[in-house]
């Protein structure tokens, strides 16, 4: 079946992204220059009445959004180069921030397993974005990273992946026995894949499988994924391309082999996606213009740890 | 040649042949130094670091507080106590002679302030200090609550006795840096993200007015408007791209003194306050000039 994808909100005049339903409305993120502009927000879209409204303001360019299973809303603070909680009293919680004594790169995507860990992606990014001064410079790789226990301001961080260069998205399977990690570089031959990495009994990450991988054409590299969503059979749900190069913007239904099961064309270049609406069964969809966009009945369920609990 | 000059008068200021000494080094991210005039003593922070340090002539220097809130700006009240800009605690306190803290400032109408940055007493006691967002954007911030509830940045006014806060302006982008002028008609504030340094008339109230721009920074130097002082001519000085700008008071620009590493704020001091002392980065340099500061804390 094909998918109409209709604005549902904005524009929003800078880019959006981190969507997340929060059980009856989408929160998603805004990126505005400055760091300390007040356009840094998390939006929240209620489809009952199609109004979107402030739910925090100077979010100092907030990207990914993430839920614990018990609803802790999670984010990862691009320019502030650290996770950060977003308590229900309306203050903001710094999490750990450092791994070997080092300052993390510059967190986008995260993920909290049910033992309340987060699991999150890490890239480089460019440090210049951020607010002086920058007197940690980034570490010497672009990793996942896990920390450990998100209430402990000096809990440990873990490295997690020693082969990723640009780590742009991350999923936990239903089981946890399989992490789904878009490595998504603007660098020619950097690498745009989608892996599944085996969680190991250890909790350690095994070999991983490549599920798919990004090509080039006259035109360049077409871009890989830079965001993604699992439905509830187990597939991953991501948005990729732009139209610079390849087939254009696209979102791909991957089954957990990497099958590519359906590809549906969108509007315009995504920067990430996640089902809503209280039968989760439509896609909404951020944009780097600031457009929100959704398509009803995908014929697919979200999944996600917090919604399933 | 560690200064450039463009004006003969700068040379008048600062000597053809002054030097940057380091007088103490193996910090992290140092700033709001101040001097002790009566007793003679030099304190800084290393924000990072997480310290309050202080330094004497010959001892040299010794931890004043571990961890200190990633405390910033700091200054003396006219009793001798430190008053300080408590960056990620989000507030202002006093360091009482005993050794507590007392908190001054937290909240205005309510709404928890930003991260206060540089502060200054006034001659009638009152507290002068800049509250930009900073602190909660820097990386490392470690503060309790990283939420911006005030709308703006503002510069404030807190009375010491009842604790009363004033906004003075709330219109800068990232109002750092603060200095009255030597008799206390003008007051000059930074704006570090807009590149230049903003002057007001102080009314008899104390409140500000009629803000003006006194002078613009721009270069492709490492360097900002951050710190900014006066010395009993009324000189000012400010950080800038490449070093310490000295602006006539009119806002002719004199001459750059060329700093070894950004700095980020600075202080007059020594016993005849003609040491100018540098906060830049890792490292307290000292440098003689030939014109002193104004005096901070108790009359001698």
């Amino acid at each position: 079946m094909s998918w109409n994808f209709e604005l549902a909100a904005g524009p929003f005049g800078s880019p959006i992204d981190g969507p997340v339903w929060d059980g009856e409305a989408l929160l998603f993120t805004r990126q505005a220059f400055p760091a300390n502009s007040v356009n840094n927000r998390i939006l929240r879209f209620d489809p009952t009445n199609g109004q979107t409204t402030d739910f925090r303001r100077w979010t100092n360019q907030t990207i990914g959004l993430g839920f614990s299973k018990t609803g802790t809303l999670y984010g990862c603070q691009w320019a502030g180069r650290r996770l950060v909680r977003f308590n229900g009293d309306g203050t903001t919680s710094a999490l750990s921030h450092k791994i070997g004594g080092l300052y993390h790169n510059k967190p986008k995507d995260l993920v909290v397993d049910s033992q309340e860990r987060i699991w999150f992606c890490d890239p480089h990014g460019d440090l210049r974005t951020a607010i002086y001064p920058q007197i940690s410079d980034k570490l010497n790789h672009a990793s996942v990273l896990r920390l450990q226990t998100p209430d402990a301001f000096d809990s440990p961080i873990q490295r997690m992946t020693f082969d990723t260069d640009a780590p742009s998205g991350i999923l936990l399977s239903r089981d946890e026995g399989t992490l789904y990690l878009a490595e998504c570089s603007l660098e020619p031959d950097g690498p745009r894949e989608l892996r599944a990495y085996p969680v190991l009994e250890d909790g350690t990450l095994g070999n991983y499988a490549l599920l798919h991988s990004f090509g080039a054409d006259a035109q360049g590299p077409h871009l890989g994924i830079a965001g993604m969503c699992l439905d509830s059979d187990g597939n991953v749900v991501a948005c990729a391309g732009w139209n610079q190069s390849g087939p254009g913007p696209l979102v791909y239904v991957f089954s957990p082999a990497g099958r590519v099961l359906e590809t549906h064309p969108t509007p315009e270049e995504a920067t990430n996606c996640a089902f809503g609406d209280p039968d989760l069964t439509t896609l909404y969809l951020t944009t780097k213009s600031g457009n929100l966009y959704r398509a009803l009945s995908t014929g697919h369920t979200g999944w996600t740890l917090y919604q399933s609990a | 040649m560690v200064s450039e000059a463009f004006s003969p008068e700068f040379q008048r200021i600062v000597p053809e042949d002054a030097t940057f000494e380091k007088a103490a080094t193996g910090f992290i991210f140092i700033e709001g130094p101040v001097w002790h005039h009566r007793d003679g003593y030099l304190i800084w922070v290393d924000i990072i670091g997480d310290t309050i340090w202080k330094w004497v002539p010959g001892p040299g220097k010794s931890i004043v507080m571990r961890p200190s809130a990633h405390a910033n700006g700091t200054t003396f009240d006219h009793q001798g106590r430190l008053v300080v800009a408590g960056w990620s605690n989000r507030n202002v306190w006093r360091l009482e002679l005993d050794g507590s803290v007392t908190t001054l400032a937290s909240h205005y109408q309510g709404k928890k302030i930003n991260t206060p940055n540089d502060i200054v007493v006034k001659s009638d006691g009152n507290i002068y200090f800049t509250d930009p967002s900073n602190g909660m954007h820097l990386v490392g911030h470690q503060g309790a609550d990283l939420q911006k509830y005030l709308d703006f940045e503002g510069v404030f006014k807190l009375n010491p006795d009842d604790l009363s806060l004033t906004l003075l302006c709330d219109d800068m982008t990232f109002p750092n840096g603060l200095c009255f002028s030597p008799d206390e008609s003008l007051m000059y504030v930074n704006d570090t993200t807009d590149h230049y340094i903003r002057v007001f008339d102080v009314g008899a109230d104390g409140s500000l007015s009629n803000g003006r721009r006194f002078a613009e920074l721009h270069g492709s130097a490492p360097g900002h408007p951050d710190g900014i002082k006066v010395d009993v001519e009324g000189t000012v000085y400010c950080t800038g791209p490449g070093g310490v700008w000295v602006f006539d008071p009119q806002g002719n620009h004199l001459g750059l003194m060329k700093t070894p590493e950004q700095c980020h704020n600075f202080t007059f001091g020594g016993d005849d306050l003609k040491s100018i002392f540098f906060a830049c980065r890792t490292t307290v340099y000292r440098m003689r000039v030939n014109i002193p500061g104004l005096a901070v804390g108790p009359a001698r």
